[in-house]
């Protein structure tokens, strides 16, 4: 596994759009989940002087345990600049044709997408690592008082964040391998969204009992949006399993359609 | 001797066209075996399928006797077509990168550098190598796991004439430390150079398998020049002519079977001529390819 590892990583690491797109990601994501704060102070300002006079940096952000799903919700925004960089990935090795001479050199086309596969595990571990090194340090900044353990309630949407990464990253690597071309494969990870809304409305009047096993609904409701309880409304501030289970399965149907694909296609 | 690899009726449909048909081919171990064949004959496909990146849609093969895994590749070392590799990574990262997926030793990397005389250019990008080191670069990436056999499909595409005969130089080496090579080409004088058996496909379809030193037996073409004005008359007199050109001043007679470039010479000097010019020739590889492929033709 490490030796997969190390082989998808030695031809990452000397390929500057790797480092220009990782650090990108991971700079908006630390930075940002930081300064929220400061956002708030920023916009309280704005209020202000539009003569309102609304405390909004009483919001408690940062507070154990409220923390914790905030920052998840936010980090699970970015994951598409990560997918970007799987797509790259694996798309240079299509237009390079380099997996044809991995595969010439005496790997299977089995641990070509594991490769590929542990670099994904890879990435969602340091995103979730980052994301919770800055809520546990924000939340000791700025939390009032600490109450442990009620302040770790919520901290269970951790590992969820990191399946809702990985997922996404193993449905941009599974369009990746169907599509090939690097534009088309980011255009349709975009339009994804979209589409999955569009049948989702449709379906919404006389089967909406489905609706959450849709893959990228799944995927956006293993961390649910936190926001609404500070206007005073009921949220799921706990993580749902059946969510994901429904999101682990889609993973697994990714991961395992783009193998099938691998299996048949000449290369 | 020992059977390096052999295919069983092996076969690839494209749609509608059948690339490789029915395919029964057999390298022996220490074999400089050359494919040849008209562009689109099937060449690469076959590679390929032994290569493990085309599937075959029928048929089977076994490298060493035994049904190919991917461990097998490993002890193979092969370039299909093009030169392939990470265009934005040095020469040593990209040979760090072969050696690593064929879980060879780094230390054979400087080795097969200087083999391929591209140490001083190691650490450039390869994206910035010209095609000669590009195909440099990939034969070295072939034999950096010190492999048993070795595969080329056209590797002295696009060298100037000294690349092609460095090209050679190494083939021959590497064929002298008792490796196996099985090498497709177009240049069958490069063939008939380097290579012990040669195969020859036509859409697909195998014509003729064989050992290259068989190609010059049988008749004999011998090239003579006399100053004698009728010359010409006086060679169809000789009993051992079969046919007789002439080309820029010289006569090639093509000898009839079991006759002679001395019979010839001795006929000359009877008749009181003495030859300033006396070449013997065997048929080339090139000829018989071409008798092969047209023999074929229905
Ligand atoms: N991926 C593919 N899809 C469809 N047809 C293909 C594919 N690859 C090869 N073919 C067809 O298979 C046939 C054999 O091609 P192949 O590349 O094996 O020939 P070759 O002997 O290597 O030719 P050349 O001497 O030009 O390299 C050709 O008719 C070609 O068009
Ligand atoms: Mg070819």
């Amino acid at each position: 596994m490490l030796h997969l590892l190390k082989i998808d990583l030695k031809k990452m690491t000397s390929y500057r759009t790797f480092w220009v797109i990782c650090g990108i990601y991971f700079f908006t994501l630390i930075v940002g989940a930081a300064s929220g704060m400061e956002f708030l102070k920023a916009l309280s300002r704005l209020i202000e002087g539009f003569g309102q006079q609304i405390n909004i940096t009483r919001i408690p952000l940062y507070h154990f345990p409220d923390v914790w799903q905030n920052l998840a919700w936010s980090g699970g925004l970015l994951k598409m600049g990560l997918a970007i960089m799987v797509v790259v990935s694996i798309t240079n090795e299509y237009s390079y044709r380099t997996i044809r001479q991995n595969i010439i050199d005496g790997m299977s086309r089995e641990e070509f997408l594991l490769s590929k596969v542990y670099t994904n595990l890879l990435l969602s571990s340091i995103s979730m690592a980052s994301l919770f090194l800055i809520a546990s340090v924000t939340g000791l900044i700025y939390s009032p008082e600490l109450d442990f353990p009620y302040g770790f309630t919520g901290i269970s949407f951790y590992p969820a964040y990191f399946l809702e990464v990985f997922a996404f990253l193993s449905f941009a690597l599974m369009l990746g391998i169907f599509v090939n071309r690097s534009g088309l494969t980011i255009i349709l990870l975009l339009f994804s969204y979209l589409i999955e809304l569009i049948i989702k409305e449709n379906i919404d009047n006389y089967l909406p009992s489905i609706i959450p096993f849709f893959p990228l609904e799944s995927i956006m409701s293993l961390v649910p949006m936190p926001f609404a309880r500070y206007v005073f409304m009921e949220i799921q501030d706990s993580v749902n399993w059946g969510t994901v289970a429904i999101a682990s399965v889609w993973t697994f149907l990714f991961n395992y359609f783009a193998y099938l694909k691998l299996k048949k296609s000449d290369i | 001797m020992e059977t390096v690899l052999s295919t069983n009726k092996l076969t690839k449909n494209f749609g509608k066209i059948r690339a490789v048909n029915q395919l029964d081919l057999e390298v022996k171990r220490g074999q400089v075996f050359g494919m040849l064949g008209p562009n689109g004959s099937g060449k690469t496909t076959t590679l390929g399928m032994l290569m493990g990146v085309v599937n075959p849609s029928s048929g089977s093969f076994s490298w060493f006797g035994e049904p190919a895994t991917h461990h097998t590749r490993k002890k193979i070392g092969a370039v299909l077509e093009h030169p392939i590799f990470y265009p934005y990574l040095s020469g040593q990262k990209n040979l760090e990168l072969n050696a690593m997926i064929k879980g060879a030793d780094p230390a054979h990397i400087s080795k097969v550098l200087e083999t391929v005389e591209l140490a001083d250019r190691k650490d450039d990008k390869y994206k910035t190598y010209s095609l000669g080191m590009k195909q440099r670069l990939a034969i070295a990436s072939a034999l950096v796991s010190d492999p048993i056999i070795l595969i080329l499909d056209e590797p002295t595409n696009g060298l100037d004439p000294m690349g092609i005969a460095e090209i050679r130089e190494i083939i021959k080496r590497i064929a002298a430390d008792g490796k196996t090579i099985i090498l497709a080409s177009h240049l069958l004088d490069e063939v008939q150079k380097v290579c012990t058996h040669f195969a020859v496909l036509k859409r697909g379809t195998l014509m003729h398998i064989g050992p290259v030193d068989e190609v010059g037996k049988g008749e004999e073409i011998v090239e003579v020049q006399a100053y004698h004005d009728d010359l010409g008359v006086l060679l169809q007199e000789f009993v051992g002519s079969a046919t007789i050109r002439k080309e820029n001043g010289i006569f090639e007679v093509m000898m009839k079977d079991g006759f002679h470039s001395k019979d010839l010479n001795r006929f000359l000097f009877d008749k009181g001529i003495v030859a300033s010019y006396l070449h013997t020739r065997k048929k080339s590889l090139e000829k018989q390819f071409l008798e092969i492929l047209a023999d074929h033709k229905s």
